[in-house]
C-alpha cells in the first residue's frame, strides 16, 4: 500500500476506512457517515438484498436448529433452507420433544434434494419405522451430488426387520458418494448398483448382509480405504478382493457367525478385530503394522496365547499390538518366534471371570524375549479380587529367568499392580534386564 | 496500470465512484477473482470493481493487506522473530476489531468478499451474521437481518408449524 503507513489500531474507530484513495473527487470516504453509499453503488440494508447464491452459502454454515429458524423469515431463506447441504436428524439435533420421525420427515419433504451433501438419519431411539418412509427420504435427498450417507434404523425385534432400500441410489449417487454407514437393517445389494467409484469409507453396524453380497458390494468400491463390519450376523467368511489396492483399516467386531477373514486387499496396515478368534488370512501381511485384538465381549480364552502364536503369521511386522483377553488359562510359552518391528505393546487382563490362577504373568516376558525392538510395554490387569499367590505370605523362592537384553524398552506401565508373586517376579525381571529403561509406573489401581 | 514501486508489482483498483487505489499485486491477489485477472493478463490498466463504492473497497483492501501471507524480505524478517501461533492469535484480534461495524456495512462486506472471492474475509463476516442470529426469535432475526416477512399469515403459520421443533 503506497498511501501511507496504516495508522495504529488502538483507538481507531473501527468502521472508518484506513485506506485511502489516490484521487478522491468526492472527499476523503471516512468523512462520511456510516450511511454512506455513492450514488453509483446500490445500497445492502439487508441481509435479504444479497444475490440469492450468497444468502445460501450463509444460510449453509448455520446449525441445523439456527437454517431451519431462519427458514421461516422469509420466503428467500426458505427457498435456500431447501437446499441445505448438511441434513444431521437425530434426537439430539431435533430435539427430545414430539415424533422423531414427523420432524425427519417434515424437514426431509421439504427439502429439494438440491445441493444436498450430507445426510445422517439416525432413528436407534424409535420402536419402529415405515419402510415406506424410508425409500421416500432416500429418495429426495440422495441425489447425484450427495457425499456422505448415514442411516441407523430403529432396533426391532429380530422376526420383524428394517431394509435399507437400494434403488434410490440408482440415480447417479454411486459416483458421488465417498462415506456410507449403515445400520440396523437388512442390506441387500444387488450387482445392478453400479461402481462405487468415490466410496473410500464403509462402516455396516448391525446389518444382515450375506457374504457374496458383500464380496460383491467391495468388488464395485475400488476406492475404498477404511471399511468396518460391526455385529454382521449373517457374514461366515469375509473375503476381501485384491482389488482393493487403497484399503488401510480393516475393523471386524463381534460378528458372531464369522469363521474365517480372506483378506486379498494389498495394503492393509491397520486391523482391529474384536469377538471370537476366527481364521486370520492376510494375503499382503508384511504391510500390517497396527493390530488390536479385543475378545471381551465374546469371552473367548487364551487371546494373549494366540497372539504370542499365531499372530506373526499373519502381522509379521507389527509395529503396535493391543491386546484385551477376558480371561487366560494358559501361560505363555517361549517361542523362537520374533516380533522384530515390535515398538509399542499393550496387554490388558480383564474381566470378571478374572485371570486364572494358573496364569504365570512372569511368562509374559516371552513377548519381551521376542521383541528387540519394544520401547512400550503396558499390562493392565483388572480383576474383583486376586486368586494367585501372593508374596506378601510367601516372599521366598522367587524365580528368576535366565538374563535377557531388553535394551529398547524405555516405559513400562502395570495397571492393577497387586502382591500376585508371578507380577512381582515379571517386574523384577524387567528392572534386571531393561537397562534403558527410563519410567516405571505401578498403579495399584486400575480406573 | 501495473506499475513498480520499491521493487513490488503494483496494481491499481478503481471503484464505481471513480476513487483509486493503488495496491501491491501479492494484497490485490488475496482476492481470487483480482488473482485470475492477473494471471489471465486482464489487469493492464486499473481493475474497475463493480458493485464495491470506495469506502468498502478500501476497507477490503485493508484486510487483504493484513492477511497477505508474509513473505520474502519483509516477511521472512517478521515470521524469524514472531511464532506463527502469537501472529495468528494477533490476526483473531485484529479481525475483532476489524468486523466491529454497523449491519449495512457488514452486509455490504459480505457481498464485496463473495464478489472478490476472499474466503478469510467471507468465513469473517458470514460468521458475524450467523453469530448474531443465534438463538433469537424471528422478529430479532427479522430486525438483525433487516429482512421483511414477506409470507402470508396462513403461510408463516404452516412453515412455523413444520419447523416447531426448532423454537422448542
Amino acid at each position: 500500500m503506497q498511501m501511507q503507513d496504516p495508522p495504529p489500531l488502538t483507538g481507531e474507530t473501527p468502521d472508518r476506512g484506513s485506506i485511502a484513495p489516490i484521487c478522491n473527487p468526492k472527499g476523503s470516504p471516512w468523512q462520511q457517515d456510516d450511511d454512506f453509499q455513492s450514488d453509483c453503488v446500490e445500497a445492502i440494508r439487508s441481509l435479504g438484498d444479497l444475490p440469492e447464491d450468497i444468502c445460501r452459502r450463509i444460510h449453509a454454515r448455520m446449525p441445523l436448529r439456527d437454517a431451519a429458524r431462519l427458514a421461516c423469515v422469509s420466503h428467500k431463506f426458505w427457498r435456500s433452507w431447501r437446499c441445505y447441504p448438511k441434513l444431521d436428524l437425530r434426537q439430539e439435533t431435533l430435539g427430545l420433544n414430539g415424533d422423531l420421525i414427523s420432524k425427519v420427515d417434515s424437514i426431509l419433504k421439504n427439502h429439494s434434494g438440491v445441493g444436498l451433501k450430507e445426510l445422517n438419519i439416525e432413528l436407534s431411539s424409535c420402536d419402529k419405522v415405515d419402510s415406506c418412509y424410508i425409500s421416500s427420504w432416500l429418495r429426495i435427498a440422495v441425489t447425484a451430488g450427495i457425499e456422505e450417507l448415514s442411516l441407523f434404523l430403529p432396533h426391532i425385534p429380530e422376526e420383524e426387520e428394517n431394509y435399507f432400500p437400494c434403488s434410490p441410489l440408482l440415480n447417479g449417487s454411486e459416483n458421488s458418494i465417498r462415506y456410507l454407514d449403515i445400520g440396523i437393517c437388512a442390506f441387500r445389494p444387488t450387482a445392478g448398483l453400479g461402481h462405487w467409484s468415490s466410496l473410500t469409507r464403509l462402516y455396516l453396524s448391525n446389518v444382515r448382509v450375506a457374504d457374496d453380497e458383500l464380496e460383491g458390494l467391495l468388488y464395485s468400491s475400488d476406492a475404498l480405504e477404511h471399511l468396518g463390519v460391526l455385529n454382521c450376523p449373517e457374514i461366515v467368511c469375509l473375503k476381501i478382493p485384491c482389488l482393493l489396492q487403497r484399503l488401510r483399516l480393516l475393523t471386524v467386531s463381534l460378528c458372531r457367525n464369522l469363521q474365517v477373514i480372506d483378506c486379498n486387499a494389498p495394503n492393509i496396515s491397520i486391523f482391529h478385530f474384536s469377538g471370537s478368534l476366527v481364521s486370520i488370512f492376510f494375503e499382503s501381511a508384511l504391510q500390517v503394522k497396527n493390530v488390536e485384538m479385543d475378545c471381551l465381549e465374546s469371552g473367548q480364552s487364551n487371546i494373549v496365547l494366540h497372539a504370542r502364536t499365531k499372530l506373526l503369521s499373519y502381522a509379521p511386522n507389527v509395529e503396535t499390538l493391543a491386546i484385551s483377553s477376558p480371561n487366560e488359562m494358559i501361560s505363555t510359552p517361549m517361542l523362537p518366534s520374533k516380533f522384530l518391528c515390535l515398538k509399542y505393546l499393550h496387554i490388558s487382563l480383564i474381566g470378571d471371570e478374572a485371570i486364572s490362577p494358573a496364569y504365570d504373568y512372569l511368562s509374559l516376558a516371552s513377548f519381551l524375549e521376542a521383541s528387540p525392538c519394544l520401547e512400550t510395554f503396558i499390562l493392565e490387569v483388572r480383576q474383583p479380587y486376586m486368586k494367585h499367590d501372593s508374596v506378601v505370605e510367601d516372599s521366598s523362592h522367587l524365580r528368576w529367568l535366565p538374563q535377557q537384553r531388553h535394551n529398547s524398552l524405555k516405559s513400562v506401565t502395570i495397571v492393577g499392580f497387586c502382591s500376585a508373586k508371578s507380577l512381582v517376579e515379571l517386574t523384577c525381571h524387567i528392572v534386571e534386564n531393561a537397562a534403558s529403561l527410563e519410567r516405571l509406573t505401578l498403579d495399584q489401581y486400575f480406573k | 496500470m501495473a506499475t513498480r514501486e520499491a521493487g513490488k508489482k503494483m496494481i491499481m483498483l478503481k471503484s464505481p465512484d471513480g476513487m483509486e487505489f493503488e495496491v501491491e499485486e501479492a494484497v490485490a491477489m488475496e482476492s481470487q477473482t483480482i488473482r485470475k485477472m492477473i494471471e489471465d493478463d486482464c489487469a493492464d490498466t486499473a481493475i474497475l470493481i463493480p458493485n464495491i463504492n470506495s469506502k468498502i473497497l478500501s476497507r477490503v483492501i485493508e484486510y487483504c493487506n493484513k492477511h497477505v501471507p508474509t513473505t520474502g524480505a519483509t516477511g521472512a524478517a517478521a515470521s524469524d522473530t514472531v511464532a506463527p501461533a502469537a501472529l495468528a492469535e494477533d490476526l483473531k484480534i485484529w479481525d475483532a476489531e476489524f468486523i466491529k461495524v454497523n449491519r449495512a456495512t457488514r452486509f455490504d462486506l459480505i457481498q464485496a468478499a463473495s464478489y472478490l472471492n476472499i474466503k478469510g474475509l467471507l468465513d469473517l463476516t458470514s460468521q458475524t451474521t450467523i453469530d448474531t442470529i443465534s438463538d433469537n426469535s424471528l422478529e430479532e432475526i427479522r430486525s438483525f437481518l433487516s429482512t421483511k416477512n414477506d409470507y402470508l399469515p396462513e403461510e408463516e403459520q404452516t412453515i412455523r408449524r413444520e419447523n416447531q421443533w426448532a423454537f422448542q
